[in-house]
């Protein structure tokens, strides 16, 4: 399925996307003075050869999305709902993970994750994230002396608890 | 010289053939099998989703399970091309195609067989050579200065960029994405920190591992979810007689034999990987055959051949990485971060200072091999079962994998968020046909050849012209600068020719 219209814009995006972080790092550089005040033999030459690269290369890809050089490739059709869906899920991890802890939300993790890939079994989705996760909490904290975090509202919770026996 | 590396290798044997150390080859090799098989991961997200198992073990033993990994990895992968047509490298794309043709007409039992005892000779075979041509690299490698290394990791990166996939400019634009990345923490010559937008986090740099877990397993976990509605899988079943006929014995031996013979040289040249040896295998054996109508078709050497060469360059890869210290691949990239964490740096340096963990871990190759090959023949049917486990469970499950991986790396949520941001990233590149494998070479060669770049540099006074005097740095570069221009080059005159062609008809 031929879309050279969805062609154009890949490369576009590819395109920018370099050229941008070309121009950013060429701007950073710039702007911190140890950094560009040594760019010979220093900490600068290596940034700006990258810079310069990815401008470059930005450029030539501009250049090939809007000529349509190669041939046009197929954009494959996508479930964006369920990008976005897993996406969210996991950056909610961000915000989660130390807070709730890996188990809890681990299991959100897994279950929200197999819900955009279509699956219905919510309940048992939810079971095996929680043997999941709990199981991983157990080798890795116990077995192999790492540390996943419990979460510090229930360690609050935990400690609340103890208060009061 | 040939009895120093024999007495080495005996006393690699000996560490490697503890219970302790046997116990964690098997540990490495069972676990390398079973992730490699799950699809859409291949060797390299292995080797790093497993990194958190060995942070609390000391490193010969850590290393010895690695190696198990990285074999078992490969056995793992080529039964997934097999039975479900989803190559988890690229490497594994041939095997895939005659593979999974034999899986469809019935044979799948044969094509794991022959590849599963094509890989065992190809690695045994190659790991014999490794024994040997190690240490010879590392001689070669005290006539290389900052210069020579520096253009041998301008080559390395050439390679991986430049003869992959079909644009350059995107091979490019990951390259240099993963300099960029390399780029970031402070500065090794002048302590000045770089690029870190004041996390303070970022001073120590983005980890390897979190890069290559974010770009294969988050950004292929995403781009599944894209497609899922539009793509079925297909597993077969294994069915009918396990074994390989004698017909198919007599079929395979000498492709395993080629494919060993192609593999482990291109796979030890620095600047190989393990592409091009398959493709070659490939077409050697279909040039070879009697029957090269059956290749596409389920022909057992398109199978024997191309695993032999995969296995056989795996081994080779280890070569200049061992010996000097040069990944030439997103596998050996991971195992090479894997030493730096432990604060080894493979080279030259390595077998002198550390010949237990070196001889060690060759040594435990020669072991995880006989392991795998017992292992897999009889439990081919177990790992199938693992292929049938439902795409929901699976992704999700690598999900938290990863998110677990990236955490446990430094108690931290920044390399979470970072894992978030690069799989977003690995999403886009998988979408938009970007190669993964130089954006992970770049990321740590970079660091590496800058500051081969820049001593060079100091040691001849800011005179830039040192890489082109000297001469073996020079003949490395104009290897690159060809690799580089004659497929350009050619594309461009077929172009051309095609051109002609259309406005004559």
């Amino acid at each position: 399925m031929l879309k050279s219209a969805n062609f154009r814009i890949g490369e576009t995006i590819l395109g920018l996307a370099s050229l941008s972080l070309g121009l950013f790092i060429g701007f950073e550089t710039w702007s911190t003075p140890p950094i560009a005040a040594q760019t010979v033999i220093g900490p600068g030459l290596f940034p700006a050869l990258i810079a310069t690269g990815l401008i470059l290369v930005g450029l030539q890809l501009l250049y090939e999305a809007f000529l349509h050089r190669l041939q046009a490739e197929e954009f494959p059709e996508l479930d964006w709902k369920a990008v976005i869906l897993v996406a969210a899920a996991f950056a909610s991890q961000l915000v989660l993970l130390e807070r709730l802890g890996w188990i809890v939300s681990g299991t959100f993790l897994f279950v929200v994750s197999a819900m955009a890939f279509g699956s219905r079994t919510h309940l048992r989705n939810l079971m095996i994230g929680l043997l999941l996760t709990a199981l991983t909490y157990l080798v890795f904290d116990y077995g192999l002396d790492l540390d996943l975090p419990t979460g510090s509202y229930i360690e609050d919770l935990i400690d609340l608890a103890r208060g009061s026996v | 010289m040939n009895m120093d590396t024999l007495a080495a290798l005996f006393h690699g044997f000996a560490v490697a053939a503890t219970p302790y150390n046997l116990f964690w080859s098997l540990v490495g090799v069972t676990l390398g099998t079973a992730i490699g098989v799950l699809p859409g991961i291949g060797p390299a997200l292995t080797v790093a989703l497993l990194l958190p198992v060995t942070y609390g073990m000391e490193p010969t033993s850590a290393f010895i399970m690695f190696a198990g990994i990285y074999y078992g990895a490969m056995y793992g992968g080529s039964t997934t091309s097999i039975l479900l047509n989803t190559p988890g490298e690229s490497a594994s794309i041939v095997t895939a195609l005659d593979g999974h043709a034999m899986a469809r007409k019935g044979r799948g039992a044969q094509a794991l067989a022959t590849a599963a005892i094509g890989s065992f000779v190809a690695g045994t075979i190659a790991t014999v050579a490794l024994t040997f041509v190690a240490p010879l690299m590392v001689k070669m490698a005290l006539l290389f200065g900052p210069t020579e290394y520096f253009a041998l990791m301008v080559l390395a990166l050439t390679t991986v960029t430049a003869v992959l996939g079909d644009s350059l400019s995107r091979g490019l634009a990951s390259l240099l994405f993963g300099l960029a990345l390399g780029l970031v923490g402070i500065d090794l010559q002048t302590g000045q920190a770089r690029f870190t937008l004041g996390i303070s986090e970022l001073l120590d740099g983005i980890d390897v591992v979190v890069v290559a877990v974010g770009l294969f397993a988050v950004g292929e976990t995403l781009f599944t979810v894209a497609r899922h509605c539009f793509e079925t899988e297909e597993l077969y079943q294994l069915k009918g007689s396990k074994w390989m006929s004698r017909e198919d014995w007599r079929r395979s031996w000498k492709p395993w034999l080629r494919g060993t013979a192609l593999g482990f040289p291109i796979g030890a040249l620095p600047a190989g990987g393990s592409e091009i040896p398959t493709f070659l295998s490939y077409l050697t054996e279909k040039r070879l055959s009697k029957n090269p109508e059956e290749f596409g078709h389920g022909a057992i050497e398109a199978v024997a051949g191309p695993e032999a060469a995969n296995n056989a360059s795996a081994a080779g890869v280890l070569a200049p990485l061992l010996a000097l210290g040069l990944p030439t691949s997103a596998t050996a990239a991971i195992m090479l971060a894997a030493f730096q964490q432990y604060g080894i740096q493979p080279g030259p340096l390595l077998f002198d200072n550390n010949p237990e963990l070196v001889w060690g871990l060759i040594a435990s190759l020669y072991i995880g091999n006989v392991m795998l090959l017992l292992l897999n023949l009889p439990l081919a049917g177990v790992w199938v079962k693992l292929l049938a486990i439902p795409r929901p469970w699976l992704y999700s499950g690598i999900l938290l994998f990863a998110t677990m991986g990236a955490y446990t790396l430094n108690n931290n949520i920044v390399d979470v968020a970072l894992l978030w941001i690069i799989g977003v990233i690995g999403f886009g590149m998988r979408v938009l046909n970007v190669p993964v494998a130089p954006c992970i070479v770049g990321l740590i060669l970079g660091p590496l050849a800058e500051q081969q770049f820049r001593r060079a540099l100091t040691i001849s006074q800011g005179d830039a012209s040192v890489f082109f005097t000297h001469p073996i740095s020079l003949a490395l570069i104009v290897i690159a600068v060809t690799l580089v221009l004659v497929p350009t080059l050619l594309r461009w005159r077929a172009a051309r020719q095609a051109g002609e062609a259309a406005n004559q008809a």
